[in-house]
Protein backbone atom coordinates (compact mmCIF):
# COMPACT_ATOMS: atom_id res chain seq x y z
CA UNK A 1 0.00 0.00 0.00
CA UNK A 2 1.30 3.94 -1.39
CA UNK A 3 -0.03 6.76 0.66
CA UNK A 4 0.74 9.92 -0.41
CA UNK A 5 -0.51 12.62 2.24
CA UNK A 6 -0.62 16.51 2.16
CA UNK A 7 2.65 17.01 -0.08
CA UNK A 8 2.88 20.37 -0.79
CA UNK A 9 6.77 21.10 -1.08
CA UNK A 10 9.90 19.55 -1.64
CA UNK A 11 13.36 19.53 -0.40
CA UNK A 12 15.35 21.00 -3.18
CA UNK A 13 12.73 22.25 -5.57
CA UNK A 14 10.90 24.77 -3.61
CA UNK A 15 9.61 26.49 -6.55
CA UNK A 16 7.70 23.60 -8.17
CA UNK A 17 3.94 23.84 -6.69
CA UNK A 18 2.86 20.38 -5.94
CA UNK A 19 -0.23 20.01 -4.03
CA UNK A 20 -1.21 16.27 -3.26
CA UNK A 21 -3.69 15.93 -0.78
CA UNK A 22 -4.16 12.47 -0.89
CA UNK A 23 -3.37 9.95 -2.94
CA UNK A 24 -3.64 5.45 -2.35
CA UNK A 25 -2.39 3.13 -4.24
CA UNK A 26 -3.72 -0.42 -3.27
CA UNK A 27 -1.33 -3.67 -3.21
CA UNK A 28 -1.32 -5.29 -6.91
CA UNK A 29 -3.06 -2.00 -8.55
CA UNK A 30 -1.58 -0.98 -12.40
CA UNK A 31 -2.32 2.63 -11.78
CA UNK A 32 -1.22 4.90 -15.05
CA UNK A 33 0.04 8.28 -13.95
CA UNK A 34 -0.55 10.35 -16.61
CA UNK A 35 0.24 14.46 -17.80
CA UNK A 36 1.96 16.41 -19.94
CA UNK A 37 5.46 17.04 -19.18
CA UNK A 38 6.58 18.61 -16.03
CA UNK A 39 3.00 18.10 -14.82
CA UNK A 40 4.86 16.03 -11.59
CA UNK A 41 4.68 12.47 -12.87
CA UNK A 42 8.64 11.57 -11.88
CA UNK A 43 8.18 13.95 -9.28
CA UNK A 44 5.53 11.15 -7.49
CA UNK A 45 7.62 8.53 -8.52
CA UNK A 46 11.40 10.03 -7.28
CA UNK A 47 9.29 10.64 -3.89
CA UNK A 48 8.35 7.39 -4.05
CA UNK A 49 12.05 5.86 -3.72
CA UNK A 50 13.44 8.92 -1.80
CA UNK A 51 15.29 10.79 -4.52
CA UNK A 52 13.05 13.45 -3.45
CA UNK A 53 11.80 13.98 0.08
CA UNK A 54 8.86 16.32 1.03
CA UNK A 55 9.52 19.65 2.94
CA UNK A 56 5.73 18.81 4.49
CA UNK A 57 3.53 15.35 3.79
CA UNK A 58 4.13 12.05 4.05
CA UNK A 59 4.70 9.32 1.81
CA UNK A 60 3.73 5.96 3.21
CA UNK A 61 5.08 2.78 1.98
CA UNK A 62 3.53 -0.56 4.17
CA UNK A 63 3.01 2.00 6.70
CA UNK A 64 6.74 3.15 6.60
CA UNK A 65 6.77 7.16 6.56
CA UNK A 66 9.88 6.86 3.83
CA UNK A 67 10.78 10.83 4.31
CA UNK A 68 11.81 9.87 7.67
CA UNK A 69 14.09 7.03 6.74
CA UNK A 70 17.94 7.55 7.21
CA UNK A 71 20.79 7.46 4.61
CA UNK A 72 21.71 4.32 5.38
CA UNK A 73 18.03 2.83 5.36
CA UNK A 74 17.54 4.29 1.97
CA UNK A 75 18.75 1.16 -0.01
CA UNK A 76 16.78 -1.02 1.86
CA UNK A 77 13.59 0.69 0.78
CA UNK A 78 15.16 0.96 -3.11
CA UNK A 79 15.75 -2.99 -2.97
CA UNK A 80 11.79 -3.28 -2.52
CA UNK A 81 11.00 -1.33 -5.39
CA UNK A 82 11.53 -1.93 -8.89
CA UNK A 83 12.41 1.29 -10.85
CA UNK A 84 12.48 1.71 -14.99
CA UNK A 85 13.20 5.14 -16.27
CA UNK A 86 13.13 6.19 -19.67
CA UNK A 87 16.73 6.27 -20.45
CA UNK A 88 17.00 2.94 -18.75
CA UNK A 89 20.21 3.87 -16.23
CA UNK A 90 22.41 0.75 -17.09
CA UNK A 91 25.66 0.51 -15.88
CA UNK A 92 27.45 0.69 -19.11
CA UNK A 93 30.54 -0.62 -17.42
CA UNK A 94 28.71 -3.96 -16.54
CA UNK A 95 27.47 -6.56 -18.99
CA UNK A 96 23.39 -7.06 -19.54
CA UNK A 97 23.69 -9.97 -16.63
CA UNK A 98 26.18 -8.22 -14.71
CA UNK A 99 23.38 -5.32 -14.46
CA UNK A 100 20.56 -7.17 -13.58
CA UNK A 101 22.96 -9.04 -10.90
CA UNK A 102 24.18 -6.19 -9.32
CA UNK A 103 20.73 -6.11 -7.95
CA UNK A 104 20.95 -8.85 -6.50
CA UNK A 105 24.74 -8.07 -4.87
CA UNK A 106 23.64 -5.31 -3.19
CA UNK A 107 21.09 -7.57 -1.34
CA UNK A 108 23.79 -9.96 -0.61
CA UNK A 109 22.27 -12.57 -2.00
CA UNK A 110 24.98 -15.69 -2.40
CA UNK A 111 27.34 -15.60 -5.43
CA UNK A 112 25.36 -19.19 -6.78
CA UNK A 113 21.95 -18.04 -6.41
CA UNK A 114 22.73 -14.76 -8.55
CA UNK A 115 23.68 -17.42 -11.35
CA UNK A 116 20.59 -19.18 -11.16
CA UNK A 117 18.26 -16.32 -10.80
CA UNK A 118 19.78 -13.81 -13.22
CA UNK A 119 19.39 -16.17 -16.62
CA UNK A 120 15.56 -17.07 -15.54
CA UNK A 121 15.01 -12.95 -15.51
CA UNK A 122 16.39 -12.18 -18.89
CA UNK A 123 14.74 -15.26 -20.28
CA UNK A 124 11.56 -13.85 -18.83
CA UNK A 125 12.65 -10.44 -20.91
CA UNK A 126 13.66 -12.21 -23.82
CA UNK A 127 17.62 -11.42 -23.49
CA UNK A 128 18.65 -15.02 -22.70
CA UNK A 129 21.02 -15.16 -25.48
CA UNK A 130 22.51 -11.49 -24.90
CA UNK A 131 24.02 -12.01 -21.28
CA UNK A 132 27.27 -11.01 -22.40
CA UNK A 133 26.23 -7.70 -24.25
CA UNK A 134 27.16 -4.50 -22.98
CA UNK A 135 24.52 -1.44 -22.91
CA UNK A 136 26.16 -0.16 -26.24
CA UNK A 137 25.67 -3.55 -27.95
CA UNK A 138 21.60 -3.45 -26.89
CA UNK A 139 19.09 -1.77 -28.92
CA UNK A 140 16.60 0.34 -27.07
CA UNK A 141 13.98 -2.31 -26.96
CA UNK A 142 16.40 -4.61 -25.48
CA UNK A 143 18.24 -1.93 -22.88
CA UNK A 144 14.22 -1.19 -21.73
CA UNK A 145 13.82 -5.22 -21.34
CA UNK A 146 17.16 -5.55 -19.67
CA UNK A 147 16.07 -2.66 -17.41
CA UNK A 148 12.89 -4.22 -16.56
CA UNK A 149 14.79 -7.40 -15.64
CA UNK A 150 16.65 -5.82 -13.08
CA UNK A 151 13.96 -4.27 -11.63
CA UNK A 152 12.13 -7.65 -11.40
CA UNK A 153 15.29 -9.40 -9.98
CA UNK A 154 14.68 -9.64 -6.38
CA UNK A 155 10.58 -9.41 -6.86
CA UNK A 156 9.65 -6.62 -5.55
CA UNK A 157 6.07 -5.77 -4.42
CA UNK A 158 6.35 -2.25 -6.29
CA UNK A 159 7.30 -1.56 -9.71
CA UNK A 160 8.34 1.96 -10.78
CA UNK A 161 8.06 3.05 -14.32
CA UNK A 162 8.99 6.43 -15.37
CA UNK A 163 8.28 6.70 -19.04
CA UNK A 164 9.67 3.25 -20.07
CA UNK A 165 8.64 3.86 -23.32
CA UNK A 166 9.56 7.49 -23.94
CA UNK A 167 12.44 6.07 -26.28
CA UNK A 168 11.51 3.29 -28.01
CA UNK A 169 9.23 2.58 -31.01
CA UNK A 170 5.96 1.12 -31.81
CA UNK A 171 6.58 -2.60 -30.97
CA UNK A 172 9.16 -2.43 -28.57
CA UNK A 173 6.47 0.05 -26.83
CA UNK A 174 4.18 -2.69 -26.63
CA UNK A 175 6.71 -5.27 -25.99
CA UNK A 176 7.00 -3.74 -22.64
CA UNK A 177 3.52 -2.31 -21.98
CA UNK A 178 2.67 -6.22 -22.31
CA UNK A 179 5.28 -6.64 -19.94
CA UNK A 180 4.50 -4.80 -17.16
CA UNK A 181 1.06 -6.07 -17.33
CA UNK A 182 2.18 -9.45 -17.18
CA UNK A 183 4.22 -8.71 -14.13
CA UNK A 184 1.36 -6.74 -12.26
CA UNK A 185 -0.57 -10.05 -13.58
CA UNK A 186 1.60 -11.98 -10.68
CA UNK A 187 0.35 -9.06 -8.44
CA UNK A 188 3.30 -6.88 -8.28
CA UNK A 189 1.97 -3.23 -7.62
CA UNK A 190 2.69 -0.86 -11.26
CA UNK A 191 3.09 2.73 -11.41
CA UNK A 192 3.64 3.63 -14.96
CA UNK A 193 4.11 7.29 -15.38
CA UNK A 194 3.63 8.37 -19.13
CA UNK A 195 2.10 11.03 -21.55
CA UNK A 196 1.94 8.38 -24.21
CA UNK A 197 -1.95 8.46 -24.76
CA UNK A 198 -1.93 4.94 -26.41
CA UNK A 199 -0.26 2.99 -24.16
CA UNK A 200 -2.32 4.17 -21.11
CA UNK A 201 -5.59 3.53 -23.58
CA UNK A 202 -4.57 0.03 -24.10
CA UNK A 203 -3.82 -0.70 -20.64
CA UNK A 204 -7.19 0.16 -19.47
CA UNK A 205 -6.58 0.07 -15.70
CA UNK A 206 -7.03 3.34 -13.28
CA UNK A 207 -5.80 6.68 -14.53
CA UNK A 208 -4.74 9.35 -12.34
CA UNK A 209 -4.48 12.79 -14.17
CA UNK A 210 -1.78 14.89 -12.89
CA UNK A 211 -1.48 18.81 -14.00
CA UNK A 212 0.90 21.95 -12.48
CA UNK A 213 1.22 19.19 -9.83
CA UNK A 214 -2.38 18.60 -9.20
CA UNK A 215 -4.31 15.14 -9.44
CA UNK A 216 -7.33 16.35 -11.65
CA UNK A 217 -8.97 13.25 -12.33
CA UNK A 218 -8.59 9.97 -11.00
CA UNK A 219 -10.60 6.61 -12.91
CA UNK A 220 -10.34 4.13 -10.55
CA UNK A 221 -11.39 1.66 -13.33
CA UNK A 222 -10.99 1.16 -17.42
CA UNK A 223 -8.98 4.36 -17.20
CA UNK A 224 -8.35 6.48 -20.60
CA UNK A 225 -5.78 9.24 -20.95
CA UNK A 226 -7.87 12.04 -20.21
CA UNK A 227 -6.37 16.00 -19.09
CA UNK B 1 33.10 -12.55 4.39
CA UNK B 2 35.75 -14.41 1.97
CA UNK B 3 32.90 -14.20 -0.38
CA UNK B 4 32.07 -10.65 -0.38
CA UNK B 5 36.22 -9.61 -0.26
CA UNK B 6 35.89 -11.98 -3.44
CA UNK B 7 33.08 -9.97 -5.05
CA UNK B 8 34.94 -6.53 -3.63
CA UNK B 9 37.83 -7.62 -5.22
CA UNK B 10 36.32 -8.74 -8.50
CA UNK B 11 34.28 -6.00 -9.30
CA UNK B 12 37.24 -3.97 -8.52
CA UNK B 13 39.77 -5.33 -11.10
CA UNK B 14 36.96 -5.95 -13.79
CA UNK B 15 36.17 -2.25 -13.35
CA UNK B 16 39.86 -1.44 -13.87
CA UNK B 17 40.47 -3.37 -16.24
CA UNK B 18 37.18 -2.53 -18.69
CA UNK B 19 38.03 1.02 -17.57
CA UNK B 20 41.26 0.73 -19.40
CA UNK B 21 42.11 3.75 -20.85
CA UNK B 22 41.24 6.23 -17.94
CA UNK B 23 43.07 3.16 -15.46
CA UNK B 24 46.04 3.67 -17.68
CA UNK B 25 45.85 7.89 -17.80
CA UNK B 26 45.61 7.72 -14.28
CA UNK B 27 48.09 5.29 -13.81
CA UNK B 28 50.61 7.11 -15.48
CA UNK B 29 49.72 10.50 -13.90
CA UNK B 30 50.79 8.40 -10.72
CA UNK B 31 53.56 6.87 -11.63
CA UNK B 32 55.02 10.44 -12.49
CA UNK B 33 53.57 11.45 -9.15
CA UNK B 34 55.30 8.51 -7.66
CA UNK B 35 58.87 9.45 -9.55
CA UNK B 36 58.76 12.80 -8.02
CA UNK B 37 58.31 11.32 -4.59
CA UNK B 38 61.35 8.90 -5.36
CA UNK B 39 63.36 12.12 -6.97
CA UNK B 40 62.79 13.72 -4.03
CA UNK B 41 64.31 10.92 -1.69
CA UNK B 42 67.41 10.80 -3.78
CA UNK B 43 67.60 14.46 -3.58
CA UNK B 44 67.51 14.07 0.37
CA UNK B 45 69.79 11.73 0.43
CA UNK B 46 72.07 13.31 -1.75
CA UNK B 47 72.07 16.77 0.25
CA UNK B 48 72.10 14.37 3.55
CA UNK B 49 75.01 13.16 2.35
CA UNK B 50 76.99 16.70 1.45
CA UNK B 51 75.37 17.96 5.10
CA UNK B 52 77.14 15.59 6.79
CA UNK B 53 80.26 15.49 4.30
CA UNK B 54 80.55 18.73 5.71
CA UNK B 55 80.21 18.78 9.24
CA UNK B 56 82.74 15.55 8.93
CA UNK B 57 85.21 17.82 7.96
CA UNK B 58 84.66 20.29 11.32
CA UNK B 59 86.03 19.18 14.40
CA UNK B 60 88.09 20.92 17.24
CA UNK B 61 91.63 20.14 18.65
CA UNK B 62 92.90 20.96 22.04
CA UNK B 63 96.88 21.70 22.52
CA UNK B 64 98.30 20.62 25.94
CA UNK B 65 101.21 22.25 27.20
CA UNK B 66 104.41 20.15 26.64
CA UNK B 67 104.88 19.62 30.66
CA UNK B 68 101.35 18.55 30.91
CA UNK B 69 101.29 15.19 32.09
CA UNK B 70 99.99 12.35 30.12
CA UNK B 71 97.31 11.28 33.15
CA UNK B 72 95.94 14.84 33.06
CA UNK B 73 95.22 14.58 29.20
CA UNK B 74 93.14 11.49 29.67
CA UNK B 75 91.27 12.83 32.32
CA UNK B 76 90.26 15.85 30.12
CA UNK B 77 89.31 12.64 27.79
CA UNK B 78 87.37 10.70 30.06
CA UNK B 79 85.10 14.08 31.05
CA UNK B 80 84.94 15.11 27.79
CA UNK B 81 83.07 11.67 26.76
CA UNK B 82 80.81 11.75 29.31
CA UNK B 83 78.96 15.18 27.47
CA UNK B 84 75.91 13.49 25.09
CA UNK B 85 76.96 16.30 22.69
CA UNK B 86 80.43 14.18 22.26
CA UNK B 87 80.57 11.91 19.41
CA UNK B 88 84.31 11.09 19.94
CA UNK B 89 87.83 12.41 20.93
CA UNK B 90 90.72 11.25 19.65
CA UNK B 91 94.35 11.02 22.12
CA UNK B 92 97.15 12.00 20.19
CA UNK B 93 100.24 11.97 22.50
CA UNK B 94 103.63 14.20 21.57
CA UNK B 95 105.01 10.76 20.54
CA UNK B 96 102.83 10.13 17.81
CA UNK B 97 102.19 13.62 16.79
CA UNK B 98 106.09 13.81 16.10
CA UNK B 99 105.95 10.25 14.01
CA UNK B 100 102.78 11.54 12.01
CA UNK B 101 104.90 14.68 11.24
CA UNK B 102 107.26 13.19 10.20
CA UNK B 103 105.36 10.54 8.24
CA UNK B 104 103.20 13.43 6.33
CA UNK B 105 106.70 15.17 5.73
CA UNK B 106 108.83 11.99 4.48
CA UNK B 107 109.57 13.39 1.15
CA UNK B 108 111.12 16.80 2.53
CA UNK B 109 114.91 16.53 3.61
CA UNK B 110 114.89 19.79 4.73
CA UNK B 111 111.90 19.38 7.12
CA UNK B 112 113.54 16.22 8.18
CA UNK B 113 117.24 17.88 8.52
CA UNK B 114 115.58 20.18 10.99
CA UNK B 115 114.19 17.94 13.25
CA UNK B 116 117.14 16.08 13.83
CA UNK B 117 118.76 19.11 14.98
CA UNK B 118 116.05 19.36 17.40
CA UNK B 119 117.08 17.90 20.82
CA UNK B 120 113.28 17.61 22.00
CA UNK B 121 110.21 17.13 20.23
CA UNK B 122 108.78 20.22 19.57
CA UNK B 123 105.06 19.36 19.18
CA UNK B 124 102.43 18.97 21.82
CA UNK B 125 99.48 16.45 22.48
CA UNK B 126 96.57 16.89 21.39
CA UNK B 127 93.18 15.71 22.18
CA UNK B 128 90.82 15.72 18.93
CA UNK B 129 87.00 16.17 19.68
CA UNK B 130 84.14 14.92 17.13
CA UNK B 131 80.80 17.13 18.05
CA UNK B 132 77.60 15.00 16.82
CA UNK B 133 75.97 18.12 15.29
CA UNK B 134 78.56 21.01 14.32
CA UNK B 135 76.67 23.75 16.46
CA UNK B 136 77.50 21.95 19.57
CA UNK B 137 81.17 23.32 19.81
CA UNK B 138 81.10 26.15 21.23
CA UNK B 139 79.44 24.84 24.36
CA UNK B 140 82.38 21.68 24.48
CA UNK B 141 84.64 24.84 24.02
CA UNK B 142 82.89 26.59 26.97
CA UNK B 143 83.23 23.39 28.21
CA UNK B 144 87.02 23.01 27.90
CA UNK B 145 87.79 26.45 29.26
CA UNK B 146 85.79 26.06 32.43
CA UNK B 147 87.35 22.57 33.40
CA UNK B 148 89.95 22.40 36.01
CA UNK B 149 92.66 21.22 33.60
CA UNK B 150 92.59 24.34 31.78
CA UNK B 151 95.51 25.66 32.77
CA UNK B 152 97.47 22.54 30.90
CA UNK B 153 95.73 23.28 28.05
CA UNK B 154 98.18 25.77 25.18
CA UNK B 155 94.99 26.03 22.97
CA UNK B 156 91.99 25.38 21.03
CA UNK B 157 91.95 25.79 17.64
CA UNK B 158 88.47 26.45 17.34
CA UNK B 159 88.85 30.27 17.74
CA UNK B 160 91.00 30.14 14.53
CA UNK B 161 88.52 28.18 12.99
CA UNK B 162 85.25 29.62 14.57
CA UNK B 163 84.04 31.28 11.18
CA UNK B 164 84.67 28.54 9.07
CA UNK B 165 82.41 26.15 11.18
CA UNK B 166 79.72 28.96 11.34
CA UNK B 167 79.76 28.91 7.85
CA UNK B 168 79.70 24.92 6.93
CA UNK B 169 77.09 25.09 9.92
CA UNK B 170 74.92 27.66 8.14
CA UNK B 171 75.35 26.27 4.41
CA UNK B 172 74.38 22.63 6.09
CA UNK B 173 71.02 24.06 7.95
CA UNK B 174 69.88 26.13 4.52
CA UNK B 175 70.64 23.23 2.85
CA UNK B 176 68.17 20.93 5.07
CA UNK B 177 65.64 23.54 5.89
CA UNK B 178 64.89 24.58 1.94
CA UNK B 179 65.24 20.97 1.13
CA UNK B 180 62.85 19.94 3.41
CA UNK B 181 60.56 22.61 2.27
CA UNK B 182 60.95 22.06 -1.50
CA UNK B 183 60.35 18.48 -0.54
CA UNK B 184 56.75 19.00 1.47
CA UNK B 185 55.73 21.42 -1.40
CA UNK B 186 56.61 19.02 -4.14
CA UNK B 187 54.49 16.03 -2.06
CA UNK B 188 51.60 18.37 -1.43
CA UNK B 189 51.56 19.12 -5.64
CA UNK B 190 52.25 15.50 -6.14
CA UNK B 191 49.10 15.02 -3.59
CA UNK B 192 47.04 17.60 -5.20
CA UNK B 193 47.58 16.07 -8.83
CA UNK B 194 47.22 12.64 -7.92
CA UNK B 195 43.71 13.66 -6.12
CA UNK B 196 42.41 15.63 -8.98
CA UNK B 197 43.26 13.04 -11.74
CA UNK B 198 41.07 10.31 -9.69
CA UNK B 199 38.63 12.88 -8.96
CA UNK B 200 38.10 13.47 -12.46
CA UNK B 201 38.23 9.43 -13.38
CA UNK B 202 35.83 9.07 -10.21
CA UNK B 203 33.78 12.20 -11.82
CA UNK B 204 33.07 10.23 -15.35
CA UNK B 205 31.67 7.68 -13.88
CA UNK B 206 29.07 9.69 -11.29
CA UNK B 207 25.87 8.80 -13.45
CA UNK B 208 27.20 4.49 -12.66
CA UNK B 209 27.53 5.35 -8.91
CA UNK B 210 24.23 7.27 -8.70
CA UNK B 211 22.67 4.37 -11.19
CA UNK B 212 23.93 2.17 -8.15
CA UNK B 213 22.52 4.22 -5.76
CA UNK B 214 19.06 4.13 -7.07
CA UNK B 215 19.11 0.15 -7.68
CA UNK B 216 19.53 -0.21 -3.75
CA UNK B 217 23.14 -0.21 -3.59
CA UNK B 218 24.51 0.78 0.11
CA UNK B 219 26.70 3.24 0.02
CA UNK B 220 30.01 0.38 1.31
CA UNK B 221 28.70 -2.09 -0.89
CA UNK B 222 29.40 1.06 -3.65
CA UNK B 223 32.61 2.20 -3.09
CA UNK B 224 34.60 -0.86 -1.89
CA UNK B 225 35.38 -1.67 -5.54
CA UNK B 226 36.42 1.67 -6.30
CA UNK B 227 38.54 2.03 -3.74
CA UNK B 228 39.94 -0.99 -5.06
CA UNK B 229 40.35 0.71 -8.61
CA UNK B 230 42.60 3.21 -6.35
CA UNK B 231 44.52 0.81 -4.65
CA UNK B 232 45.11 -1.12 -8.36
CA UNK B 233 46.15 2.85 -9.99
CA UNK B 234 48.97 3.00 -6.49
CA UNK B 235 50.27 -0.84 -6.80
CA UNK B 236 51.05 -0.75 -10.90
CA UNK B 237 51.84 3.44 -10.67
CA UNK B 238 54.52 2.01 -7.63
CA UNK B 239 55.58 -0.69 -9.91
CA UNK B 240 56.02 1.46 -13.12
CA UNK B 241 57.92 4.24 -11.13
CA UNK B 242 60.26 1.61 -9.67
CA UNK B 243 61.26 -0.16 -12.89
CA UNK B 244 61.99 3.50 -14.64
CA UNK B 245 63.46 4.73 -11.40
CA UNK B 246 66.10 2.61 -10.83
CA UNK B 247 67.61 2.65 -14.44
CA UNK B 248 67.32 6.39 -14.21
CA UNK B 249 69.09 6.38 -10.74
CA UNK B 250 72.03 4.10 -12.14
CA UNK B 251 72.74 6.82 -14.98
CA UNK B 252 72.83 9.44 -13.27
CA UNK B 253 74.76 8.02 -10.23
CA UNK B 254 77.17 7.26 -13.23
CA UNK B 255 77.58 10.86 -14.70
CA UNK B 256 77.58 12.14 -10.93
CA UNK B 257 80.70 9.81 -9.24
CA UNK B 258 83.03 12.59 -11.12
CA UNK B 259 81.70 15.24 -9.52
CA UNK B 260 80.40 13.85 -6.18
CA UNK B 261 82.96 10.83 -5.55
CA UNK B 262 81.92 9.95 -2.01
CA UNK B 263 78.53 9.86 -2.94
CA UNK B 264 77.02 6.34 -4.44
CA UNK B 265 73.18 6.84 -5.57
CA UNK B 266 73.08 3.24 -7.36
CA UNK B 267 74.50 1.98 -4.34
CA UNK B 268 71.97 3.46 -2.11
CA UNK B 269 69.35 3.00 -3.88
CA UNK B 270 69.95 -0.98 -5.06
CA UNK B 271 70.97 -1.59 -0.96
CA UNK B 272 67.18 -0.21 -0.13
CA UNK B 273 65.44 -1.31 -3.12
CA UNK B 274 62.87 -3.87 -1.00
CA UNK B 275 62.34 -0.71 1.63
CA UNK B 276 62.06 1.49 -1.81
CA UNK B 277 59.42 -0.69 -2.99
CA UNK B 278 57.36 -0.48 -0.05
CA UNK B 279 57.44 2.87 0.21
CA UNK B 280 56.28 3.51 -3.39
CA UNK B 281 54.01 0.97 -3.17
CA UNK B 282 52.89 2.46 0.20
CA UNK B 283 52.92 5.93 -0.99
CA UNK B 284 50.75 5.08 -4.21
CA UNK B 285 47.89 2.96 -2.63
CA UNK B 286 46.93 5.02 0.25
CA UNK B 287 47.40 8.14 -1.89
CA UNK B 288 44.80 6.27 -4.61
CA UNK B 289 42.35 4.87 -1.61
CA UNK B 290 42.56 8.04 0.11
CA UNK B 291 41.72 9.94 -2.96
CA UNK B 292 38.71 7.73 -4.25
CA UNK B 293 37.02 7.73 -1.05
CA UNK B 294 37.39 11.56 -0.95
CA UNK B 295 36.47 11.62 -4.38
CA UNK B 296 33.68 9.15 -4.62
CA UNK B 297 31.37 10.59 -1.56
CA UNK B 298 29.75 13.42 -2.90
CA UNK B 299 27.86 11.12 -5.29
CA UNK B 300 26.86 8.65 -2.99
CA UNK B 301 24.30 11.01 -1.89
CA UNK B 302 21.22 10.43 -3.77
Amino acid sequence: MIKFKDISAIHGYEDFALDIPELHIKDGEFVSLVGPSGAGKSTLLRLMTRELRPIQGEVLIDGVNIAELSHKEIPLLRRKIGTIFQDFKLLSKKNAFENVAFALEVSGVEPEQIIQDVPKVLNIVGLADKAKNFPHQLSGGEKQRLAIARALIHRPGIILADEPTGNLDMVNTYDVVKLLMKINEFGTTVVLATHNREVVNAVGKRVVSIDNGKIVRDQMEQGKYII
Amino acid sequence: MRKVIKRIWQAGWTNFKRNSYLSFGTTGVMTLVLLLFAGLMAVQYVSGQIVSGLENKVDVTAYFKQDASEGDILQVKQDLETRPDVQRVTYVSREQALEDFKAKHAGEPLIQQSLAELADNPLEASLNIKARESDQYAEIVSFLEGNKFRPVVDKINYYENETVIRRVQSIANGLRNWGLLATFLLAAIAILVTFNTIRLTIYNQRQEIEIMRLVGGSNSHIRAPFLIEGGLYGVFAGLAATVIFYPAVWFVSSKASSLLPDISLIGYFAANMIQFLLIVLGVGIILGVISSYIAIRRFLKV
